[in-house]
């Protein structure tokens, strides 16, 4: 039951934006987004981990995978990942009610996505990260973007955002020097996830990241900015120093994949 | 100057099509002016849109009613065409029991008549139909009373449509619509008083005796329709629009409108078994369910003054825009805090949102539908909503001990997540006397599980920060730490402890499951036995996997098939979840998601699960926290969404399967056809068509049989 003079999200309307690495026309982007069960989440604080995802958007469904967007450099997080659901419906309720609202303090956006495939967890911003910035992103509400009939004001707003838009449009990047490593394919029918029959391997983000928070001060000590009632909460012009700080780039040697250390050795 | 579209679409609002102004007549005018004008070259799309904001902006169908009176005066092929439509619409409706569409069709027809569109006795005629139906379906011996839903449906389609025409009806065709109500009485005294006790929000002891007493909702909207007709017919809820051109409208043509079938329920032998009769009750029931069951959270005051009909128009109101506005956040909030009522109505907002959001078995959206409503309204009404909310937070709260299992699960999943958007700012100090009461009170428990969900949705210092003021409550919080890994430290079980640093770097060098079998097989459980294996490999994997979801899925799709060696039957699947409790004993989610993960990688049957959840050692922990519960819900949930989607895929199949045989069946007639022209030349076999052809044929229908043999083995 969808009254489309008033969809904000309704997938028959043409996409406000167009990642340019889709191969295809854009009436296959269309149907791609349309047939998809892959949400993509961005405007992420760098600190959200996937267990947090996993309760926000498990009330939208049964969540499949859970992909996070990685920075191409450091390997930390970077403000957006994908999840993917079993069904489209859980997909669909996910964009209607989850975007727009908060995950871990900042209001998040939550868009259907053509596909995640290997490679897409990159961040492609020259600094590594999600290209846009937070300044231009403040108070974002993506109601605003798609809805029709919402006069001067509300146009005029669409029309700065899309042009925003294009600056986050993933431009052609480069893979990084990350190689994946092939999956185990042990699992075959019942494997993949869930055991609903979908087979095949699902690569998702691999490498440095990711430990959850209260271990990583424990181990970090007082270098990384706690979160207590001592300190500011977190302020948008904060990105370039946490990035420094991070508590989940790990040191040299730790990594779970051999191969990783042994590149970084060279 | 605005499209006709849009006038049409912002009747009634506070729009810049309207000069920001709502009144009414110049609303109405207007939008005629432009619909008259454009009537002309765009008759087929203003029809279409038209029918369209009738259906699904419901609540300012008094307005479009009127804007069709007005041009039923100049244009009545038009309208004609309006009724048709309207006519199919309803019959379909009807045949596919589309409850809203019949509802909001009828509401529809009853608001033309009131502008003189349609004949009073038009509408009559269309109750009397439903009212015979519904009398016939609960007739024991002509009907089907396992039908009974579909009967109160019908039944309250009638009366739903009262308030919007029964001033009109009484005033112009006084014995008919009388006709009706007796028979509608007739119909209350022969149908069964619906009780569903195990539908109710708050389970009240005390008041069990009364429950045959308390009215169900069909008995409930009589009684606030004969409060409606004593009082003249007279409610401030729905706006008449139509009287602002009486005089013009009534120059109109009443169009006749057509009856309505109401297909027969298909008779079943009078004596029904049980089993029977129950199975037909459910479906019936899922085909025409109750809308609402009231929750009277709020102290009567809050609500003072309003008449019960006009509660009645109220929900239906903000039910029909929670329906047909759907994911249209921003249209849904403004709507909702801008009904067509000349009274303050957020309170009863809340109980509407919140009987939705606790309605048993389910809602019709998810819950999470509700919080974003919820969250939405008290951006739009910041001044007043939260408040509000806080209000019926508190209600419910002092009555949780009333409160149905599964309601109290929502309320704290829906709490937590709203807290979340808000900064968890709560009075936690209001409720601090909670700490004196045993483990297992529920309002304790609530408190507890709302924490533990807000943690999941934060972090630990964020949560603890939040409840400051009431430093106590810490005693609540779920624990801190992380998993309790075994092998941490070099103390303790030496033999275990190398084990385990032997597994870990057999993982860290990517052998594969099959080596680590081979080596647990030759070694390890001849030496040291199955249960230290299994402790062993346990911990070490799940260690491995504890980093975050992706480790632990990673984990589980690379050396899944070595937990499964070891865990082959039901008692070992047990142990391994108990062990796997036993590592994550700190974070309820981390031992939710591990379960289900488990489950869904066919390590653990949904058997094992429910066997593991009622273990005796486990019963102190029923009524202290939700963890149990949840790892039963997801197994159950699992199970079914499994269910569903090998349903989906079966019924794909055998549609796959008729056309496939439709196909072969069409490939064979064509071969025979071309091989028959082979014999016509009086025996002598002459090639009538020419051999490539026949060849293509042949293989075709060969291909074609195997294929359907094939989907028939499936």
């Amino acid at each position: 039951m969808h009254f489309s003079s008033f969809s904000d999200k309704d997938p028959n309307k043409i996409s406000a934006y167009r990642d340019r690495r889709f191969p295809g026309t854009q009436e296959e982007y269309e149907h791609a987004l349309q047939t998809s069960t892959t949400v993509y989440i961005g405007n992420m604080s760098f600190y959200t981990t996937e267990e947090q995802l996993y309760e926000l958007f498990s009330r939208a469904g049964e969540i499949k995978k859970i992909v996070m967007g990685l920075d191409k450099n450091t390997k930390t997080p970077c403000g957006f990942c994908f999840v993917m659901y079993y069904s489209r419906e859980d997909t669909e309720d996910a964009v209607k009610y989850i975007s727009g609202t908060i995950l871990d303090d900042r209001p998040i956006r939550v868009d259907f996505d053509w596909g995640f495939q290997d490679g897409r967890q990159w961040g492609r911003g020259r600094s590594g990260g999600q290209q846009v910035r937070d300044e231009y992103r403040t108070d974002y509400d993506p109601d605003i973007l798609l809805s029709l009939n919402q006069g001067g004001y509300g146009k005029l707003v669409q029309k700065e955002l899309e042009e925003q838009r294009q600056v986050v449009d993933y431009g052609v990047g480069s893979l990084g020097s990350f190689q994946q490593p092939h999956m185990a394919q042990n699992y075959g029918r019942h494997g993949g996830g869930g055991g609903h029959g979908y087979g095949g391997s699902n690569r998702h983000g691999r490498g440095d990241y990711h430990r959850k928070r209260y271990r990583d001060d424990d181990r970090r000590g007082s270098d990384i900015p706690k979160r207590n009632s001592e300190n500011e909460p977190r302020r948008n012009s904060d990105h370039d120093s946490r990035q420094e700080k991070n508590p989940r780039f790990r040191e040299h040697g730790d990594s779970d994949d051999e191969e990783d250390d042994r590149k970084r050795q060279k | 100057m605005s499209s006709w579209r849009s006038l049409i679409l912002r009747i009634g609002e506070k729009s810049p099509e309207y000069g920001g102004v709502i009144d009414f007549k110049d609303h109405i005018d207007a939008c005629f002016g432009a619909v008259r004008r454009e009537l002309d070259h765009s008759e087929d799309e203003i029809l279409t849109f038209l029918l369209q904001c009738s259906e699904q902006l419901p609540h300012k169908i008094p307005l479009y009613g009127t804007l069709i009176g007005l041009l039923n005066l100049e244009n009545e092929e038009f309208v004609k065409k309006i009724l048709e439509s309207t006519h199919k619409s309803l019959q379909d409706a009807l045949d596919s029991g589309d409850c809203n569409k019949i509802r909001v069709s009828m509401r529809f027809l009853t608001v033309l008549m009131c502008s003189k569109v349609i004949q009073p006795s038009s509408l009559v005629v269309i109750f009397e139909t439903l009212l015979s139906s519904a009398a016939t379906i609960v007739d024991d011996e002509k009907g089907n009373p396992s039908w009974q839903a579909r009967a109160d449906f019908y039944i309250t389609c009638i009366l739903s449509c009262l308030p919007w025409g029964g001033y009109e009806l009484v005033e112009q065709i006084p014995e008919e619509i009388e006709r009706v109500m007796v028979g509608i009485e007739a119909y209350l005294s022969i149908k069964r008083h619906v009780s569903d006790v195990g539908l109710f929000v708050f389970e009240d002891i005390n008041k069990m005796n009364k429950l045959n007493v308390e009215q169900d909702f069909v008995e409930d909207l009589w009684s606030r329709i004969q409060d409606l007709s004593k009082n003249s017919w007279k409610l401030e809820s729905v706006p008449r629009p139509h009287l602002l051109y009486e005089a013009q409208l009534v120059a109109g043509k009443s169009h006749d409108f057509g009856s309505i079938i109401c297909q027969e329920q298909s008779n079943t032998p009078v004596e029904l078994s049980r089993i029977n009769f129950g199975r037909q009750k459910h479906e019936a029931e899922l085909k025409y369910p109750q809308r609402i069951r009231r929750l009277n959270i709020f102290p009567a005051t809050k609500i003072e003054g309003l008449q019960p009909i006009d509660r009645f128009v109220v929900e239906e109101y903000l039910l029909d825009v929670l329906f047909y506005l759907n994911g249209c956040r921003k249209e849904c909030a403004s709507c909702m805090v801008g009904l067509p009522v000349p009274f303050r109505y957020e309170y009863l907002m809340a109980e509407t949102i919140f009987s939705q959001l606790l309605l048993l078995p389910q809602p019709p959206f998810k819950p999470i539908c509700y919080t974003l409503v919820i969250i939405d309204l008290c951006k739009s009404l910041p001044g007043a909503f939260p408040a509000v909310v806080a209000g019926a937070v508190r209600a419910l709260f002092d009555r949780l001990s009333e409160l149905d299992m599964e309601c109290r699960t929502r309320l704290i999943l829906w709490f937590s997540h709203h807290l979340s958007n808000f900064q968890f700012i709560w009075p936690w100090d209001e409720w601090a006397y909670i700490l004196e009461l045993p483990k297992w009170a529920p309002q304790r428990v609530f408190v507890q599980e709302v924490l533990d969900r807000e943690v999941r949705l934060s972090y630990w210092d964020k949560v603890k920060q939040s409840i400051e003021s009431t430093p106590a409550l810490e005693e609540l919080l779920p624990p801190k730490g992380g998993p309790d890994f075994r092998y941490s430290l070099d103390d303790g079980d030496k033999t275990e402890y190398t084990l385990s640093k032997e597994l870990n770097s057999m993982v860290k060098g990517r052998k594969t499951a099959r080596d680590v079998i081979i080596w647990l097989e030759e070694t390890m459980i001849p030496i040291n036995g199955l249960d230290v294996t299994l402790r062993v490999v346990v911990q070490t994997l799940l260690d491995i996997g504890s980093k975050s979801f992706t480790h632990l899925v990673t984990v589980l799709e690379r050396y899944g098939q070595v937990i499964a060696k070891i865990c082959p039957n039901e008692e070992m699947q047990i142990m391994l979840i108990s062990k796997v409790a036993s590592f994550w004993k700190n974070s309820a989610q981390s031992t939710a998601i591990t379960v289900d993960r488990m489950m869904g990688y066919r390590l653990i049957s949904n058997l094992a699960i429910v066997k593991w959840v009622f273990t005796p050692s486990n019963i102190d922990f029923f009524h202290t926290t939700d963890r149990l519960w949840e790892i039963l819900r997801n197994a159950l949930n699992k199970t079914y969404n499994r269910i569903s989607d090998l349903r989906k895929e079966i019924s794909h199949l055998k549609k796959s399967v008729v056309k496939a045989e439709q196909l072969a069946a069409m490939a064979k007639a064509e071969l025979e056809g071309a091989e028959s022209k082979l014999m016509l030349v009086d025996g002598e076999p002459v090639v009538g068509e020419n051999p490539a052809r026949m060849k293509r044929l042949r293989s075709t229908a060969e291909r074609q049989k195997r294929l359907r043999c094939l989907l028939v083995s499936l």
